[in-house]
């Protein structure tokens, strides 16, 4: 291995490095100097974003390229995917420095864990073997338990941490079952040596497909669909926001990427046993998630049962095994990203000093209050409900053109259709902020850098969505479309 | 003469006695995590028996990385219990109803 | 060639009655000490699979190590038995359904065609005398698989962290030594020369 090499997994390092010296720093700083984490933790994600831009693989359209053995490849699809997750973690860390400063939780270790978090998150994105597969889930899912439990006092923070923990190591416990079957039927750890073994042995192996069948199991969880679904509104409940705001977007990403590469990359030649079992799993996403969604009253399990339905759009992407397909679902998942980052926002700026907004009711009259974030809040909501020129609906738009390109038009309509029922909820809360009362009549206030990311969120709803066709390009060439 | 089947066996029965003692305990949150280990084991067992007759060793690698995350895993998963038990005086799941779902 | 198999039904039963042992036990030391059992029935099964190193591994690190924190959590925490034996019962029925038609899918897969047959998988002749399992371990471990290697160091770093962040506190009131200020200490801190007059003793 040469330095080349090395330097692929250059914006690994960096983010490695800095949360190390992020944990050093902090043992030196006073109590009150602690903004400068913070500044370290935004420099860092800066540049780890440029690190990663100023690789050819974007610039210049190289295909990929692998080190270490092959286990670890950098390609466009990872590239694109790092940036849109360094572009996340810099509005998560704008929105969550103002709700850990509110509630007295502004300590180093949110960003230490965070940017290790990240760090798997990157790791799963460029893992090219189920070990590194394995190891870069279990990174983030072990910094994001105890970031879910980050709030000692709390004791709904803990109990859902606790809940989370069993059911995540269970589903990591299936997934490992699952890898041990493919290496069995395969003899290798490497995702294209098992994809060179299924074509030369034929795809007809009962025990790949048992294998398949734990495998799915374990990536639904992490995507968090019915019926793995359990743990994501408790979680979201439970949770901090500033830990929400986190677990609702980046690791979604990372999720996409592992699927496609496991799923396509690897065991493209099982597609017609993975699709029917991807398309159960997203028609019923659908189909709870919004109707669920219409009981909550309260706004965090709304937002919770709202993304088991929009993962269950991802999934519908996913599913024919097209390159258009997975582009769309891409598409899908990095829009998703950007539209929950500012649904809590939302949450983190309705709550005022020691009390953290959760009921719909404190979205009501909302733009009496301030009829700016108002605004901003009805683009997040128009664009989830999928309503045009919102980017939102340009996703679903893509998504569900590649089902149907696919010749599954059933699956398509009855999506459709629970979209639109789902558009309900979301519609509701528009309601709340326009036609209602306020029942708190505080003007609420964001220090400067909170309003002017919301602003830049907002920018992105709509301006992603008015020029659409940029980002979907990006997504599409990524998978050579 | 042992074949690879006797060693798949002997993991496949852990395997699923694990998942009927996360089925049992499901208020015993120490059990469970107790459960989650033998759910490991059962996966290393597979790991080391294809390695043997496979003739390769990455399966022996994975398992050394396995036990390392389930090292980890575990003193996370006992961190987490203990905060839980300072804040409730219990780890009993079923007081644990707080959150509904 | 009987005395292999001998072997391996005689720590095979142990490690499932082991295994039943922990799912089934009310009190939780119980419970790991059962665990800590399967663990060494696990690591002579390894032997006889010529994992000589996972199986010193999964008795000094598992048994050694993540045991013992078990056993500590376990009784450091004072924990109330009586309502943990609530609704064992009621979900034993629908537990051992599952484990069972869990047990027989996977044995029909396993025994099926063949699949794991000697014609698919022949028993391969043991290793010589002077085979090193570990060296051939840390061989791969530092060439291919440097990157795991490096980020499973991470994961461990994560591990502590994240243990300290979410136990380490302090409470008010307690007593404790800090050396470095006990160090840092000066004369002038502690002892205090005072000028006085000396006493003229009495009478003189």
């Amino acid at each position: 291995m040469n330095s080349a090499q090395l330097l692929l997994a250059a914006p690994e390092f960096w983010v490695l490095v800095m949360a190390c010296v992020i944990m050093i720093v902090d043992l030196f700083l006073r109590e009150e100097r602690r903004g400068i984490i913070h500044m370290l933790a935004m420099l860092t994600v800066i540049f780890a974003a440029i690190i990663t831009l100023r690789g050819d693989f974007l610039a210049n359209g190289l295909p990929s390229a692998s080190a270490f053995n092959d286990s670890f490849i950098r390609d466009p699809m990872g590239d694109v995917l790092k940036v849109f997750s360094f572009v996340l973690m810099g509005l998560i860390y704008t929105y969550s420095k103002f709700y850990l400063r509110n509630f007295k939780m502004f300590r180093a270790d949110f960003y230490t864990l965070s940017l290790f978090a990240l760090l798997g998150v990157m790791l799963l994105i460029s893992a090219n073997s189920m070990l590194m597969m394995y190891l870069g889930l279990e990174l983030i899912s072990l910094s994001v338990y105890a970031l879910v439990a980050f709030n000692r006092e709390s004791g709904r923070g803990s109990e859902s941490a606790m809940k989370y923990f069993v059911l995540g190591s269970m589903a990591s416990g299936m997934l490992l079952y699952g890898m041990s079957m493919i290496y069995g039927a395969t003899g290798s750890l490497l995702i294209p040596d098992i994809a060179e073994a299924i074509r030369v042995q034929g795809s007809d192996d009962i025990l790949l497909i048992f294998g398949l069948v734990f495998v799915v199991v374990g990536i639904a969880f992490k995507f968090g669909v019915v019926p793995f679904h359990m743990w994501i509104p408790d979680v979201y409940e439970g949770a901090p926001p500033a830990v929400t705001l986190f677990i609702s977007s980046v690791p979604k990403l990372a999720a996409f990427a592992m699927a496609y590469r496991f799923l396509s990359s690897g065991l493209g030649d099982l597609h017609i046993h993975w699709e029917s079992m991807l398309a159960s799993l997203a028609i019923l996403s659908i189909i709870l998630g919004n109707l669920a969604a219409i009981m909550q009253k309260n706004i965090k399990r709304m937002l919770a049962y709202s993304t088991i339905s929009h993962m269950g759009f991802v999934l519908l992407g996913l599913l024919p095994g097209t390159a258009f397909g997975f582009g769309a679902a891409m598409y899908y998942v990095i829009v998703y990203g950007i539209m929950s980052v500012a649904a809590f926002a939302m949450i983190i700026l309705l709550s005022s000093r020691g009390v953290e907004a959760e009921t719909l009711d404190d979205f009501k009259g909302l733009n009496q209050r301030n009829p700016y974030y108002a605004a901003i809040m009805g683009l997040v909501l128009f664009s989830m409900a999928g309503v045009p020129p919102m980017v939102g609906f340009f996703a679903k738009l893509m998504v569900l053109k590649a089902v149907v390109e696919a010749g599954m038009i059933w699956l398509a309509v009855s999506a459709v259709v629970f979209a639109v029922i789902g558009a309900f909820y979301y519609l509701r809360v528009v309601k709340y902020m326009y036609f209602d009362e306020p029942e708190n009549e505080t003007s609420i206030t964001a220090p400067v850098d909170f309003g002017a990311a919301l602003t830049l969120n907002g920018i992105m709803i709509i301006g992603l969505g008015i020029f659409s066709s940029s980002l979907i390009t990006i997504c599409m060439t990524s998978f050579g479309v | 003469m042992l074949t690879l089947a006797h060693f798949l066996t002997l993991g496949a029965i852990l395997f699923s006695l694990s998942i009927a003692g996360i089925f049992i305990n499901r208020k015993n949150i120490i059990i469970l995590l107790m459960c989650i280990e033998l759910m490991l084991l059962a996966v290393n067992m597979n790991f080391v028996a294809f390695s043997r007759f496979l003739g390769n060793l990455d399966g022996q690698i994975f398992v050394f990385f396995i036990l390392t995350v389930a090292a980890a895993e575990a003193g996370i998963g006992l961190a987490i219990l203990v905060v839980l038990f300072r804040n409730r005086q219990t780890i009993n799941v079923a007081e644990l109803d707080d959150l509904k779902g | 060639m009987i005395v292999q198999e001998l072997i391996f039904y005689a720590f095979s039963l142990v490690m499932v009655f082991a295994a039943v042992a922990v799912i089934t036990v009310r009190n939780p030391v119980y419970a790991v000490l059962f665990l800590v059992l399967a663990f060494f029935s696990a690591a002579a099964i390894w032997m006889l699979l010529e994992a000589e190193f996972l199986a010193i591994i999964l008795v000094v690190v598992y048994v050694g190590a993540v045991m013992v924190l078990f056993l500590f959590v376990v009784m450091m925490l004072d924990i109330n038995l009586v309502p943990l034996k609530e609704g064992f019962i009621r979900y034993l029925p629908v537990a051992a359904i599952v484990a069972v038609a869990m047990a027989i899918e996977l044995l029909m897969v396993l025994w099926s065609r063949g699949r794991f047959g000697v014609d698919m998988f022949p028993v391969p002749p043991p290793h010589s005398a002077d085979y090193s399992n570990t060296r051939e371990l840390g061989e791969l471990l530092y060439s291919n698989y440097l990157l795991p290697f490096e980020v499973a160091g991470v994961v461990l770093l994560v591990a502590i962290i994240a243990a300290v962040a979410l136990t380490l506190r302090t409470r008010p009131g307690i007593k404790v030594q800090n050396p470095s200020v006990q160090v840092r200490t000066r004369r002038d801190a502690s002892v205090r020369l005072v000028k006085m007059k000396s006493e003229k003793p009495r009478g003189a």
